[in-house]
């Protein structure tokens, strides 16, 4: 029987990844013509800085680059570099480093930024949500609704600016605007990041016993973290709370009950495990739309991870670079619902595909 | 026999002098006379008999009457139901933008071209003041003055937030019915269609979209709808199967009714709930979504909107009230649609009633 389970399963995950990949080979194209049809020039763009650059140059430039061929051209000359590992070189954000690379290293920043996000949110939001669904329609329940309802509607570039604001003019504890180490702190003069082996900064920091460096990361990383857990708790919290309470009316829990186990008992082993179930899917999700990097909080914090070079390459017309990260953000988003799909057969026995 | 027709004939004679009796009692007082006439008239009578007589027969006026009642009831119980704090709150948030935006004339101390023109606007000060008589919350980039910017931009919010979500909704309920309606082909290929929009990052792709057709509010309103159609088609489809199943449908296919009839009048009407229940929930979506594109810098700047307003004031930490004014108000305005939106989800699942009760 359990053979037969996992044969299925294993037919069932080849056809997913099998749909993964035609569907990111969509989104390549559609990406592809979405990009190159944007109303952006990206040569002007470049030379903006210089009025004094004579035309020929311009022309120059926009034949160097491939600009100035038809559409289609462009099309089957980028598909066959992409899939040669081709996928360009930037050309505003990052002058002239393969986009490859430059994801390579700005993906790490991006992890490091969600790493406390990323563990905090589930663990908050289910004691949250238990202890909602455990005090029904008491004053701990509101309580605990009206500030997921406020992290909810806040948004979070207003509540970023307003972090920024209290940690740089009332704490005076950061310089105003980007936040740096190097200004605030006047120990950290000679910091420069130059142990670069991994790309993590923190995991750098650690190999190479620089404590400067892992107190400067992980001042970087604070205030978007908070920003960022108090914008995503909600979703996470309602639904554990909902199926809490699907699950407090079972037969089993009042059996529970009825044969004295304490109370805390019956939340945690009886319920709780139980309600995790729904609550699962909505934490890989959420890890997802984490990874993928939150153009806001990198806009307004200042932080070089995915979302910022992504805002930069949209606003500067940087066609290779915006299509080599939504091929990564598209690639993890579907990755997510297939981890979400098999861990729920997983958690859950009784799903079967 | 003799003393039977005795007794019998003396009953009717107490019977009658009784009748009598009692008839000289009402008329003795018009009001009484009033009273009998109103009452046991011949329609009360004959309906009493017929009550009595007629198995299972009621009358249609009365029931009538009942059923009113009993809706009146259900309404005031659904009032109850919607009616609690937080949801009161919520309404007076929507009032309170929604007066925002049909007296802005009114409460506004500047003209909409003074807010939005930047020739007319540098005449009346400078730009990222502080708070002054002339310009109760300061200015903002361009010379704008804040609180009248604030107070127009109630109706672009507004006028977005609705006009999104109504062209998603009604997108989504006919994308969501045919494929639930047709099944099979159909809805697979929708299905694939839908599964795909939702693969890339749907902010970026909406700033994409808008750079490519143009940056008006229409381009923004219409790609952000039309972004926004999935996710109503997939919660439009999952009720129109399960409304397909039930009996009245199948009695409409056998009395003949075309596909188009049992789509959009049997299932349309039944299955609908969800969508209304989503409705408020996704204007406070939607316009914090709008917010956040103006953000970026991707709004329409010839509108005034909080978004844009943020924008502006983005980097300008000493001026911090040129962010805080229209952040607050992006937060009233998402905070009074969302209030609104759980309690009318609570007031109309059917699900969470009966996990109150």
């Amino acid at each position: 029987m359990k053979m037969v389970k996992s044969k299925n399963m294993l037919m069932y995950l080849v056809k997913r990844v099998l749909i993964m990949v035609v569907m990111i080979f969509f989104v390549l194209v559609a990406t592809f013509f979405l990009t190159n049809l944007m109303e952006v020039n990206p040569v002007l763009n470049k030379m903006s800085s210089d009025p004094r650059v004579p035309w020929e140059i311009y022309l120059e430039e926009r034949e160097r680059i491939g600009v100035d061929k038809p559409i289609f051209e462009r099309f089957l000359i980028y598909m066959t570099n992409f899939f040669q590992g081709n996928w360009g070189r930037s050309y505003i954000v990052a002058d002239g480093v393969p986009v490859t690379t430059l994801i390579a290293q700005i993906f790490p920043p991006t992890i490091e930024l969600v790493l406390i996000p990323i563990i905090l949110i589930p663990i908050l939001s289910v004691k949250l949500g238990i202890a909602s669904a455990k005090h029904r329609n008491k004053w701990q329940d509101s309580i605990i609704r009206g500030v997921i309802m406020l992290g909810v509607c806040v948004p979070i570039f207003f509540l970023a600016t307003l972090i920024q604001f209290f940690a740089s003019n009332i704490l005076n504890v950061y310089t105003y605007g980007v936040i740096d180490f190097e200004t605030s702190s006047a120990n950290s003069i000679n910091i420069d990041y130059i142990n670069r082996l991994t790309g993590f900064r923190l995991i750098d920091a650690f190999l190479f016993n620089d404590q400067a460096l892992l107190q400067d990361s992980l001042l970087h990383i604070l205030l978007p973290s908070i920003a960022s857990i108090v914008v995503s708790l909600a979703s996470i919290t309602r639904q554990t709370r909902a199926s809490m309470l699907d699950v407090m009316r079972m037969d089993y829990v009042r059996t529970a009950r009825a044969k004295g186990v304490a109370e805390k008992d019956v939340i945690n082993k009886h319920a709780l495990r139980n309600a995790l179930i729904p609550t699962s899917n909505e934490i890989v999700g959420l890890v997802a739309s984490l990874l993928i990097g939150s153009l806001f909080t990198e806009m307004i914090f200042n932080y070089k991870g995915m979302g910022w070079y992504l805002f930069a390459a949209i606003q500067g017309g940087d066609y290779v670079v915006i299509m080599g990260l939504i091929i990564v953000d598209s690639i993890i988003i579907l990755s997510g619902t297939l981890v979400a799909d098999v861990l729920y057969t997983v958690i859950d026995p009784r799903i079967v595909y | 026999m003799v003393g039977m027709l005795f007794g019998i004939v003396s009953f009717v004679v107490v019977a009658f002098l009784l009748l009598l009796f009692v008839i000289s009692w009402v008329q003795s007082d018009p009001q009484r006379v009033q009273f009998v006439r109103l009452y046991f008239n011949k329609e009360n009578i004959i309906r009493a008999v017929k009550f009595l007589i007629v198995p299972g027969w009621r009358d249609q006026k009365f029931s009538q009457k009942e059923y009113e009642i009993e809706k009146t009831k259900s309404k005031r119980k659904f009032f109850r139901r919607l009616l609690k704090p937080l949801t009161l709150i919520g309404i007076g948030l929507i009032f309170y933008i929604i007066f925002l935006a049909i007296y802005a004339p009114w409460i506004a101390i500047y003209p909409l071209e003074v807010v939005t023109n930047v020739a007319q606007a540098i005449d009346y000060g400078l730009p990222y003041t502080l708070p002054s008589p002339l310009h109760p919350w300061g200015t903002t980039r361009f010379a704008y003055d804040l609180y009248s910017r604030i107070i127009w931009g109630a109706r672009t919010i507004i006028s977005f937030g609705f006009l999104t979500i109504i062209f998603a909704s009604v997108g989504g309920i006919i994308v969501g019915t045919i494929s639930g309606y047709y099944g099979g082909k159909v809805d697979a290929i929708i299905m694939r269609i839908v599964d795909f929009s939702l693969a890339f990052p749907t902010l970026v792709v909406i700033i994409i979209f808008t750079e490519m057709i143009s940056r008006d509010l229409i381009t923004i309103l219409l790609v952000f709808g039309m972004f926004a159609i999935p996710g109503y088609s997939r919660l439009m489809r999952a009720s129109v199967l399960a409304t397909k199943q039930r009996l009245y449908i199948e009695a409409a296919k056998t009395s003949g009714a075309g596909n188009f009839k049992i789509m959009f009048k049997h299932i349309f009407s039944n299955a609908i709930s969800p969508i209304i229940i989503r409705f408020f929930g996704g204007v406070g979506a939607a316009i914090l979504g709008f917010a956040g594109i103006a953000f970026l810098g991707f709004g329409d700047a010839s509108f005034p909107d909080w978004g844009t307003d943020i924008n502006y004031g983005r980097g300008h930490i000493s001026m911090i009230h040129t962010t805080f004014f229209p952040g607050i108000f992006i937060l009233i305005a998402v905070l009074g649609f969302m209030l609104f939106g759980d309690g009318l989800r609570d007031a109309l699942d059917p699900r969470l009633k009966a996990m109150s009760k």
